[in-house]
């Protein structure tokens, strides 16, 4: 296998970075997150990060047009980023999945999402091996490999003192290629994941869900939800967007940004009709759509066991917990 | 249609035609005098002031060269639309959403109900079958409003659609009026009163009028499977990515808006 090192990472990035635009994990404020790449700065390598990769794809606010709209005439002028090719580095096997499911949302039936496409198209993605397991981590249940990827071209194992890398497409063996020079061969082997502490037994509950469309555990489950929408920020896989304008005389443009099936107002109709009027609506929407609607239209969970909602809301509500309630309900 | 399906293209709103005091039809062209794109009966069109807000519409009729959308004054883009005058630009995008299942309409008699502006999806596909009058079998339609002022498309329901072959009109306003010879009643009684034999249905209107509507074609024997109408939830995308309009596992604005009885009752009932 090809290595480098651990402390010579940086020769990689930097040249990575020369020719392409690298993003990386940083700690920022106590917040891991990716970022463009930085010689001097610090990799945050030791966990994965709180926020998610899938900004730099999707991200928060994205323009789409720019309008000029003066007497009765309009203009209308695509926002086309061009984007330079980039390279993520670090991607953990949770978040590979998630861009895998995003792929599926904003490239497959029917309509390609041109925004995503321009910047997808262009970015490879290393993954990086967990060794370290967080509390809340449970991939494994979900059915990944913390050490094996889905959908990357490059993936990086720990080794001890060294990172070790396979590539796992073309454009994978293409870097290593490239970047050859400064890797070495090495007879180390992968330091395996730690044993997961947390586990879920997931067999069975998108066919049981449904059914359990009127079964009175969305009550229970959904009373201390606040409907701060935390949890569908911090998800890797969460996509619903809102589209807005900003008017500034003649001049203005359209954008979107990430939106939450957690909001009152987020169904909310013309004349006021809600199909979703209280929270035991929507937190049953979030679990459905997670667990058994994509499931069903996409063939895959939409929870990649990533953890993040379940470590950070602000009243513990915990999709293990959940499925493991749904698991037991009784249904006719 | 624009290579990038979320940004729309320019379009020339060329004529308006006030059809009740908060609803006006607005034939909408490119600015080339083309039509924006041909849609299928039933089908959406994503229609924009940028300065105001896009909202999704029934594209209600069409012509060689515009595409019809009919809007009621409901609120901030609704208000700006009301506003204009012929010759606004604009920007459109669509086609969006299924359509009528027109492979299945041939050759069938059709019962269309409509009330208030729902009788603008059901306009479409009216429309369609009087141009190729052929393809299908007897027409009815029963359509009711508040008022008579609340009556859309009152030339195509008392002046066109009269007098083609083989389609009966039936109209009726919810209290009697001053100056209204027709008739008085709720539409789902009406429809009751009319007492059709069970038929291929489609209906859209106000959720209530579709809830009594749907009660009396059971009472009527009518089957589930040939009632079909169409459904409305809050858009954004119009392609089923923003994740805003999902019944269960299908979005309106792909799968839909129109599904037949039949397939909803298989659905979540959360619209
Ligand atoms: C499939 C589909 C087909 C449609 N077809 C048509 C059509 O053919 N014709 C048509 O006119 N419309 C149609 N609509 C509705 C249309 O898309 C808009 O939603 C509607 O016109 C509102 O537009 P607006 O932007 O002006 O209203 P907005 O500015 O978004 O505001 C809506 C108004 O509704 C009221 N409102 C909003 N929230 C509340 C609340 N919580 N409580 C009470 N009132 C509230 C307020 O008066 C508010 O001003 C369709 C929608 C769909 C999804
Ligand atoms: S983070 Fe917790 S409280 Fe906030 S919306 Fe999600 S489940 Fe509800
Ligand atoms: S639902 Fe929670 S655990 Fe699952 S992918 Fe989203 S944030 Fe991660
Ligand atoms: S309107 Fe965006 S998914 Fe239907």
């Amino acid at each position: 296998m090809l290595a480098i090192e651990k402390k010579r990472l940086n020769e990689l990035l930097r040249r990575m970075n020369r020719d392409f635009q690298v993003y990386v994990p940083y700690l920022e404020n106590g917040t891991g997150k990716f970022a463009p790449y930085q010689e001097e700065r610090e990799l945050y390598l030791e966990m994965n990060t709180l926020l998610p990769p899938k900004d730099i794809f999707f991200p928060q606010t994205e323009k789409m047009y720019k309008f000029r709209a003066a007497g009765n005439e309009l203009e209308i002028e695509e926002i086309a980023e061009q984007k330079e090719k980039q390279v993520v580095f670090g991607i953990r096997s949770c978040d590979a999945f998630s861009i895998d499911c995003l792929d599926k949302v904003f490239l497959s039936r029917g309509y390609e999402d041109a925004f995503y496409k321009n910047k997808r198209e262009n970015t490879l993605l290393v993954g990086l091996a967990c060794t370290a397991v967080g509390d809340t981590c449970f991939c494994q249940s979900m059915g990944l490999n913390p050490q094996e990827a889905v959908g990357v071209d490059l993936q990086v194992l720990d080794l001890g003192a060294e990172w070790g890398f396979k590539a796992r497409t073309a454009a994978g063996q293409e870097l290593l290629a490239k970047y050859g020079d400064v890797l070495h061969e090495t007879g180390a082997s992968p330091l395996p994941a730690e044993e997961f502490k947390l586990k879920v037994e997931v067999e069975g509950v998108p066919e049981k869900l449904s059914r359990m469309f009127d079964h009175p555990v969305w009550e229970e489950v959904s009373r201390k939800c606040l409907g701060c929408a935390l949890c569908t920020y911090l998800c890797p896989t969460c996509h619903c967007f809102d589209v807005s304008g900003k008017v500034k005389g003649e001049e203005g443009y359209r954008f979107r940004c990430w939106d939450s099936c957690m909001f009152s107002e987020y169904t909310r109709m013309a004349g006021g009709h809600n199909p979703r009027p209280t929270k035991k609506e929507r937190v049953r929407n979030r679990f459905m759509h997670k667990l058994s609607y994509f499931v069903e239209r996409y063939g895959q969970l939409l929870c990649t066991g990533c953890g993040r909602c379940l470590a950070k809301c602000p009243v513990n509500m915990d999709i293990t917990a959940v499925i493991r309630k749904i698991k037991e309900a009784e249904v006719e | 249609m624009n290579a990038n399906p979320l940004v729309p293209i320019r379009g020339r709103i060329i004529k308006i035609v006030q059809e009740t005091p908060d609803v006006k039809t607005f034939h909408v062209s490119t600015t080339g005098g083309e039509k924006p794109f041909a849609p299928k009966p039933g089908q959406l069109a994503m229609l924009s002031l940028p300065q105001a807000g896009e909202a999704m519409f029934s594209i209600t009729s069409q012509g060689p060269n515009h595409l019809e959308l009919a809007i009621k004054e409901v609120g901030q883009l609704t208000g700006a639309l009301h506003q204009v005058e012929e010759g606004q630009e604009c920007g459109i995008r669509g086609p969006y959403g299924n359509g009528f299942p027109l492979d299945y309409l041939k050759g069938k008699d059709l019962l269309f109900i409509g009330g208030g502006i729902g009788l603008a999806p059901v306009r479409s596909l009216i429309n369609h079958c009087i141009e190729n009058r052929a393809e299908f079998g007897k027409m009815y339609v029963v359509y009711g409003a508040r008022s008579v002022a609340d009556l859309v498309f009152k030339e195509d329901l008392f002046e066109n659609w009269p007098k083609v072959e083989n389609m009966e009109v039936y109209t009726t306003i919810d209290r009697p009026e001053e100056g209204w010879t027709g008739h008085v009643a709720f539409v789902p009684a009406y429809v009751e009163e009319l007492g059709f034999k069970p038929m291929t249905t489609i209906t859209c209107g106000p959720p209530i009028m579709i809830k009594f509507v749907l009660q009396a074609l059971a009472r009527m024997g009518f089957n589930d499977a040939d009632v079909i109408t169409t459904l409305e939830m809050r858009m954004k995308c119009g392609i089923g990515k923003c994740g805003r309009c999902n019944i269960g596992s299908l979005y309106v604005c792909l799968d839909g808006p129109v599904f037949t009885l039949e397939q909803l009752k298989k659905l979540p009932p959360e619209y």
